[in-house]
């Protein structure tokens, strides 16, 4: 860290207040509200962070119960225990439940705690959207997991393969349950994955440039973008497998023009990146753990980094890996075999970077350290079997047996779970302010270790010797019988060990001594504060030069930047995203419950879909719209403020002053994953078109001049839309914005006007796979359409009740983000749908 | 069923594969491993330059050992690849839970049977894998690789079986209820002495 | 902000270069493009081996556009541009080495 050439920009320091005054006078303001209206209310990254932690943890014991029945199960060859339909739903949801609700919910859980605190922020970006994450994921974990008590669970296999997981096959609602019920908690994943984008890039301490923050954000930047990148994919899949099961639309059903390999592709799409999701927190983890338990700094940030930017970006050149077996030419196979064993690379590059640390360090061999270890040897091993997997003649061999499932286990749990173990009791002294009870923790983590490769070792033999994944008796095979009996006996052991380290943690958060502040003597800024963690963070903002562990005294005494609550909002500063130069202040929300209203509407919509109440759902949607509007409220002012003096010669406007807010960024990351949905989409009607067995399609009924009168009418109403965006920003200090936003109103309305014409002249979707795509490319034109008009009608609204001025630009430069996004991705359907009318 | 006890070229070239990989792996986990304890033993003092860990083991030795392991992986598969030599040539037909199998029968014409897949010894044949409801996938361990038999395409997948005698065989891919005992035996005649079908029960309805 | 658009570009021609390839692939299996003759072999290897080229020279005028000097921007930048050359000499090679629709 270069002081000297940073001091030249430092601002000077505010005067030393009384640390306890600002303490009351903060946490005044940013705690939650006492009693049960502070659980239904809170946005507080702190409160939700941990929440989503904990009911992560308890995901993960429902999870390891019924893995554990698994094991009992399979024990001997003709297990009893459970029939085979049972089986099938225990097996599909111990997978569902692991990756979706909580592997995912639990890295979210550890950004949204940990990044403001690392980074040296107050509060995430966008504290509603923490908690509305929160309660869709409730809600949506809640309503998978009652399918399980109601036994019509999901029975299909946690990748859900069409056709078995269509109507013909699972004619009931478990498919249904899975389809829903996952999308409703993936709608917590994108929000979770907007917020840490541009949390990261936007709310870090002073002058912190992104080349030299803690290694943490480099992670969960990658992490984030990935989901960004990552999750449509699936949202999409999900989407149109929901529609074929509901409506009969036919995206991946052969005898109509679809393919079931199609839902293979947007599966796999996400589901690899979806590891390295998993895998990236969990390594940002240990990049943090391991310098301070060896007494140093890590080697090689610079290429740490580099590692992190080609796993983002590898990662997504893997997924064929998993469709090997399916009948794909060797030359694509090819291509993937070869980006899946260079992903290796960067893996490797990590690892060493790691174990030089360690080497140019002093290690202590603390009990996050063990976990450390045992990450080392676990992950080792499953990176290598990886490689192997990776192998194209090896994998028809090995795919879909147990060896997979040794495989996955190794990584996941090597990769996830013990650098997770690491992280928990590493931060555990700042989430409940005290130490551990000696020995608990290192009895947890041998029966760990011992259980799981007691587990998993022998299984990547069972799977060589033939036993394939998913079946329930193997009365035949009497050679697969000792190393199963051996799996289940560790996976006893390996159980144990988890509830032993539950166990402890509940004794050091209730029991433990007091722990004194920064007690692992780490650099980063997470521990220049109090222990357990104040809900507003830090007293005042870090200033360059003391943006580490060391300012805490004077941090909390109010020498950084921001001290205090002087004007009783919840502030934090906002900085420009490379160089960290502080930009502006964010006023974030309050306390509130409208996540919590916002996700029970959007359940209500998913409850509806479920019960196969179609005819109701459009009710649910205009809830869902009223509720969002509600959201806008908040964000404008009805006047214009004066500068806030951060610091002495740090004169910061507030946000309702500036373009270029954290709303705004907010809403570029938004575009980035609806425009990766949109790829998808774009992918599928040419994977259709040009792999599909059931094309040509048959004649089409868009002939004649109306279609593209229509098309013509809704894409020039559209730009009308965007050229009034525009103009109504320009004029946002008169009446003028006003009546320009009305008319981007009725452009926006003259464009869903044309398009719900055209809705009338498209063929049934039902008949075949083309022309159930073009009602989803219309669909996806309709509802982008209906949010440029609100965010026009949200325009006028501001522009009426004052909340735009001559430096407040309200919502517009968000309308005609979207507005310009609306009219280019209709742009590019209507000329995909030409082209496959002339050809 | 063991995949390490091959009874074709397929397989073998494949255990091969295998039992160098675990080699290979062996020595890599053991030399992290070394590395490690090292690491921490030694006493403190100046650490190796940051690019002999990030450059030269990280990108360095592992890239040398994954293009001679692809590359390893390429030729196998190029060797198992069907290829139009005028292979015998079996059909497989997948359902919800069983197969239908359709071979050249002992007089020469094609014959369809149940759970049972004749081919001849000796010689490499070519079947041909569709599923008529979900997804399955067609498996003989001691012969060689899984291909999937998917409802509207047709994959093709060669194998051979080096002498007489029988393999058990499976689906590989989840496919419902009954995927546990979807099972399937190919038996492996001398060319030109096509089992007595009265006596194995191929066509066993 | 300029130095991390330029440490993505390799990485992001490599994505754009292995979508493109990968399409090719399937659109040539599935229109027969392996049976039309082209100069130094049939179309389809033509038409995807010469995208692949054409980006690794786009890769290699990354590479050299990339700025030089020990900051740690600028090795960034470097990195990345190195991560994409090496990816997409990599992950394309099969182009040249293994049957194309078999």
């Amino acid at each position: 860290m270069s002081d000297a050439k940073r001091s030249d920009v430092t601002p000077q320091a505010n005067p030393p207040q009384r640390a306890l005054t600002l303490h009351r006078e903060l946490t005044a303001v940013w705690s939650d509200l006492p009693g049960w209206r502070g659980v239904l209310a809170s946005v507080n990254h702190t409160t939700i962070g941990l929440r989503f932690m904990a009911t992560a943890g308890v995901f993960f014991a429902i999870g390891g119960v019924l893995s554990m029945l698994i094991r009992a199960q399979l024990a001997t060859p003709r297990g009893a225990f459970l029939d085979t339909a049972l089986y099938n739903q225990i097996f599909t949801m111990h997978g569902s439940i692991m990756m979706f609700l909580f592997a995912i919910p639990m890295l979210e859980g550890l950004a949204l705690w940990l990044l403001p605190k690392i980074l040296g922020a107050r509060d995430m970006a966008f504290p509603r959207l923490s908690a509305l994450g929160y309660w869709c994921y409730l809600f949506g974990g809640t309503i998978i997991l009652l399918s399980l008590l109601a036994g019509v669970a999901p029975d299909g296999g946690w990748f859900m393969y069409t056709p078995l997981s269509d109507k013909t096959y699972t004619p009931g609602i478990n498919a249904d349950v899975w389809l829903l019920g996952i999308t409703f908690v993936e709608i917590s994943a994108v929000a979770a994955a907007v917020e840490i984008t541009v949390t990261i890039l936007r709310c870090r301490s002073a002058h912190m440039p992104l080349s030299r923050m803690p290694l943490m954000g480099w992670y969960m930047l990658g992490t984030s973008v990935m989901m960004l990148v990552g999750f449509p994919p699936l949202i999409l899949g999900s989407i149109l497998l929901e529609m074929e099961r509901a409506f009969g639309w036919p995206f991946f059903d052969v005898a109509r023009g679809g393919d079931p390999l199609l839902w293979q592709h947007l599966f796999w799409l996400f589901g690899h990146p979806e590891v390295y999701i998993i895998f990236l927190p969990a390594a940002g983890a240990l990049s943090t753990i391991i310098p301070v338990m060896s007494r140093t700094t890590i080697l090689g940030y610079g290429a740490v980094v580099a590692a992190v930017l080609g796993l983002v970006f590898l990662s997504f050149g893997l997924w064929v890996h998993h469709m090997f077996t399916v009948g794909i030419p060797h030359m694509a196979l090819a291509f993937f075999s070869a980006a899946s064993a260079l992903v290796a690379v960067p893996t490797a590059v990590q690892v060493f970077a790691w174990i030089g640390t360690i080497w140019k360090g002093r290690p202590q061999l603390k009990l996050p350290m063990l976990y450390v270890l045992g990450f080392f040897l676990t992950f080792v091993m499953g990176g290598l079997t990886g490689v192997m997997l990776a192998i194209v003649p090896f994998n028809w061999q090995a795919h879909d047996t147990a060896f997979v499932t040794a495989h996955l286990h190794y990584v996941l749990i090597g990769g996830f779970v013990f650098p997770l173990m690491a992280a928990l009791t590493y931060w555990m002294p700042l989430i409940c302010g005290r130490a551990r009870v000696p020995k608990l923790g290192e009895a947890a983590f041998w029966l760990i270790l011992i259980g799981f490769h007691g587990t998993f070792f022998i299984m990547h033999l069972t799977g060589l010797l033939g036993m394939p994944r998913r079946i329930d008796i193997y009365p035949d095979n009497p050679e697969w019988v000792l190393p199963n009996l051996v799996s289940s006996i560790f996976s006893m052991v390996l159980a144990m060990g988890f509830a032993l380290f539950v166990f402890d943690m509940v004794m050091q958060w209730f029991f433990g001594a007091l722990s004194r502040r920064n007690p692992w003597q780490a650099p980063t800024l997470d521990w220049a504060m109090a222990l357990p963690a104040p809900a507003y963070n830090f007293a005042s903002l870090p200033a360059p030069g003391r943006d580490d562990a060391a300012a805490a005294v004077p941090l909390a005494r109010g020498e950084g930047i921001l001290p205090g609550a002087p004007r009783g909002w919840r502030e934090t500063l906002v900085v420009e995203p490379g160089s960290g130069r502080p930009d502006h202040i964010a006023v974030l929300p309050d306390n509130t419950i409208l996540p919590l209203a916002t996700a029970a509407v959007i359940g209500s919509f998913f409850m509806l879909m479920l019960a196969g109440i179609y005819w109701l759902t459009p009710v649910a949607i205009m809830a869902i719209v009223l509720v969002v509007w509600r959201w806008g409220m908040v964000m404008g002012t009805g006047q214009d403020h004066a500068p806030v003096h951060a610091a002495p010669g740090l004169p910061l406007p507030l946000h309702w002053q500036v373009r270029g807010t954290l709303a705004y960024g907010g809403a570029v990351a938004t575009l980035v994953a609806d425009g990766s949905l949109y790829a998808c989409l774009l992918f599928g009607v040419g994977f259709l078109s040009v792999v599909a067995p059931g094309w040509p399609a048959p004649e089409s009924g868009l002939t004649g001049v109306w279609p593209a009168v229509l098309v013509a009418v809704a894409l020039g109403a559209m730009a009308v839309g965007s050229v009034t965006a525009r103009l109504a920003e320009a004029g946002r200090g008169g009446d003028l914005a006003r009546q320009r936003a009305l008319l981007g109103v009725a452009a926006g309305v003259l464009a869903l006007v044309a398009l719900a014409g055209l809705a009338l002249l498209l063929d049934d979707p039902r008949r075949h796979a083309r022309d159930a795509l073009r009602g989803v490319l219309l669909g996806f034109a309709v509802v982008h359409g209906v949010i440029a008009a609100l965010l026009a009608l949200r325009t006028y609204a501001d522009a009426r009740d004052g909340r735009m001025g001559p430096s407040r630009r309200g919502a517009t430069p968000v309308w005609r983000l979207w507005q310009d996004f609306a009219l280019a991705t209709t742009a590019v359907s209507a000329l995909l749908v030409a082209g496959q009318e002339l050809f | 069923m063991s995949t390490l006890d091959p009874a074709g070229p397929s397989a073998s070239l494949v255990a091969g594969l295998w039992w160098a990989m675990l080699i290979g792996a062996g020595l890599i986990t053991a030399f992290v491993l070394i590395l490690l304890a090292v690491a921490w033993r030694r006493p403190e003092g100046k650490g190796a330059d940051e690019r002999v860990w990030t450059l030269g083991l990280g990108v360095g030795f592992v890239m040398t050992v994954l293009v001679a392991l692809v590359g390893y992986g390429f030729w196998v598969g190029e060797r198992i690849l069907p290829r139009d030599d005028g292979a015998v040539r079996v059909t497989a037909e997948a359902r919800q839970w069983g197969w239908t199998f359709t071979q050249p029968g002992p007089d020469g014409a094609l014959l369809e049977t149940r759970d049972v897949l004749y081919v001849p010894a000796g010689v490499p044949f070519d079947i041909e894998i569709t599923a008529t409801d979900v997804i399955h996938s067609f498996w003989v361990p001691r012969l060689g690789g899984k291909m999937d038999a998917v409802p509207g395409r047709v994959n093709v997948a060669r194998l051979m079986a080096d002498a007489p005698g029988e393999h058990e065989g499976l689906c590989a891919e989840f496919c419902g209820i009954g995927h546990s005992v979807m099972r399937f035996t190919v038996v492996v005649y001398e060319p030109g002495a096509f089992p007595d079908l009265t006596v194995s029960g191929g066509d066993d309805e | 902000m300029r130095w991390v658009v330029g440490m993505m570009a390799g990485p992001v021609l490599w994505a754009v270069l292995f979508a493109a390839v990968y399409a090719l692939h399937g659109i040539g299996c599935a229109w027969g493009w392996t049976g039309v003759a082209a100069p130094f072999g049939s179309l389809h290897i033509v038409a995807m081996a010469g995208v692949w080229l054409a980006g690794l020279v786009l890769h290699v005028g990354i590479l050299a556009a990339a700025p030089k000097g020990p900051a740690r921007e600028a090795r960034l930048h470097r990195m990345g541009a190195w991560i994409g050359l090496v990816a997409s000499g990599l992950t394309l090679l099969p182009v040249l080495l293994t049957s194309t629709c078999g």
